[in-house]
């Protein structure tokens, strides 16, 4: 099939990657909507410390409920996963969520919380999304752990072996997507932008560190949308932190638990309406809305095995007393590819995580780019290459004329 | 073409003095490592076992990204200003002068300044 326009068009790609929400605890509702939608039904279930099976219910609110903070470290995430299972061959049966929040606080009401989910109308930019375009019913985090290693899944393909929150150490031969771009013949652009230097990012110990220059402020990303200046990729970082500015109060807008979780849903609309406002901008551009790993709260889809990265953690860098081989994907996460040229109501079914982004820009800027870890060759790209001819079945900017029955968010 | 309105979160919601999650706490962690590697003149001397809130988070991080950035930039401006200095150096250097016949060697100058004291 010819390359059609919107592949023809593309010119920048943007990720916006939230904080510790799944799929079934944000987008679960809409499986009522959308049949084709893998969200929350009747049967699902897990016990508590009692033995009572607990079920999904769409009480979840913005604030305040889920604290503490539930545990997404890799153990934490094997218990959930696995249900407390530690036998050789054992399988997942994703029972394990409320029994890990319990060990928190102790509480077994408290516990039954990590089984709500949102209703529809209480995510009105998210869900809105998740109907308007292209909704991935099977993204998952690239390893069950924490933040930091998923998000090294995003920047480079791999998090070179480690499953916990400590400073990653970079090993050669494996770049960033950002020095891999910047550093080609001819050269591409690419930036991260953080909110503010108070928030900043997440990303500190090697490229902030090194290459500072890489990194501007949402103001910036704000002021290059509306000037046409964007760089051909982007990755945008929400504020992490409350804090007072020059400008006023700065709510958090990642929605990492305990933060509000409308000041994210202002913080995707303020994203997608930079880009859409820029007439040109919008026809060129695609967004992908995502989040790093699921926080530790419920989700019912068992995550898929996947290629072995090269790396292994150690039995006691895992804290499970088991190795893992980096053979198997995190838990599913919300995720949203937008762009005027996707139909309405799309559903992806084949399988990402966030090696999917580098390998989605590598190979759209670059073509054929090597040194790749092994998990990035093999992860798929939600975006084709700019080949002709495009496998219609798989490109997912198909149409051949622009909507422009696309919403607007008013802020 | 539909308009959504998103709402805004309620006054209040702000809270620095919210418990720091692990994940700030874990960027306070690595931007201490990044900060070991600047110069004395631009740490931030604050001891991060003590941060426990968001607003402590907050600071330490705001400190310590503006001081990476700012030794980024003055190490920038000392390369432009040895650029610029070596430019001038070669612009003010004027022509060279050239020389007549051969140059002689030393023990040729001193054998004929011996001659002449002699």
């Amino acid at each position: 099939m010819p390359l059609g326009p919107g592949l023809a068009n593309l010119q920048h790609i943007v990720v916006l990657m939230l904080e510790n929400r799944s799929f079934d605890h944000m987008l679960g509702s809409l499986g009522i909507v959308n049949a084709n939608i893998d969200g929350v039904s009747t049967g699902l279930s897990n016990p508590d410390t009692n033995g009572t099976l607990v079920q999904p219910q769409p009480n979840a609110q913005y604030q305040s409920q889920l604290q503490p903070d539930p545990d997404h470290h890799f153990p934490a995430v094997d218990l959930q996963i696995f249900g407390g299972n530690t036998s050789v061959g054992r399988q997942a049966n994703m029972q394990g969520f409320v029994k890990s929040f319990f060990n928190q606080q102790q509480d077994v009401g408290r516990s039954h919380m990590i089984m709500y989910y949102f209703a529809q109308n209480q995510l009105p930019v998210l869900t809105t999304l998740a109907l308007e375009f292209a909704l991935f019913n099977r993204w998952f985090a690239s390893i069950p752990g924490p933040t930091v290693c998923n998000r090294a899944f995003a920047h480079y393909g791999t998090s070179f072996g480690r499953v916990d929150m400590n400073p990653l150490e970079i090993l050669a031969p494996f770049k960033s997507v950002y020095e891999r771009l910047i550093g080609a013949n001819p050269a591409h652009t690419a930036k991260i932008y953080y909110y503010d230097t108070t928030s900043s990012t997440l990303e500190v110990v090697n490229l902030l560190q090194n290459q500072p220059e890489l990194f501007a402020t949402y103001e910036q990303f704000l002021q290059d949308c509306a000037s046409g200046n964007l760089p051909e990729y982007s990755f945008v970082e929400p504020n992490y932190n409350d804090h007072q500015a020059d400008s006023g109060e700065q709510i958090a807008s990642d929605q990492h638990p305990d933060h509000n979780v409308q000041a994210g849903e202002l913080f995707i609309a303020s994203v997608y309406n930079a880009i859409k406002q820029n007439p040109d901008l919008w026809a060129s551009t695609a967004l992908l809305v995502t989040y790093d790993e699921h926080g530790g709260i419920y989700d019912h889809v068992v995550p898929p095995s996947c290629t072995p990265d090269q790396f292994t953690a150690s039995a006691n860098d895992t804290g499970t007393g088991m190795p893992f081989a980096f053979d198997r994907l995190g838990v599913r996460l919300p995720a949203i590819l937008v762009s005027p040229w996707i139909p309405k109501g799309t559903i992806v079914n084949r399988v990402f995580d966030h090696a999917s982004i580098p390998a989605t820009a590598t190979k759209f800027f670059l073509g054929n780019y090597s040194p790749r870890s092994p998990r990035e060759i093999n992860a798929d790209v939600f975006i084709e290459p700019r080949v002709d001819p495009v496998d219609p079945d798989r490109n997912l900017l198909s149409l051949t004329t622009m909507r422009t029955d696309c919403p607007d968010f008013e802020t | 073409m539909t308009v959504i309105k998103v709402p805004h979160p309620p006054k209040g919601s702000l809270n620095p003095d919210r418990p720091a999650s692990s994940l700030l706490l874990a960027q306070v962690v690595h931007l201490h490592e990044a900060e070991k590697n600047l110069p004395l003149r631009y740490r931030s001397e604050r001891y991060i076992k003590s941060v426990r809130t968001e607003g402590e988070a907050a600071s330490y991080i705001r400190e310590v990204t503006e001081a990476i950035h700012s030794a980024h930039e003055e190490a920038r401006r000392g390369r432009f200003a040895i650029r610029r200095k070596a430019a001038i150096a070669a612009d003010t250097a004027g022509p060279r002068r050239k020389r007549s016949g051969t140059r002689r060697s030393a023990k040729k100058r001193n054998k004929v300044r011996g001659r002449r004291r002699g």
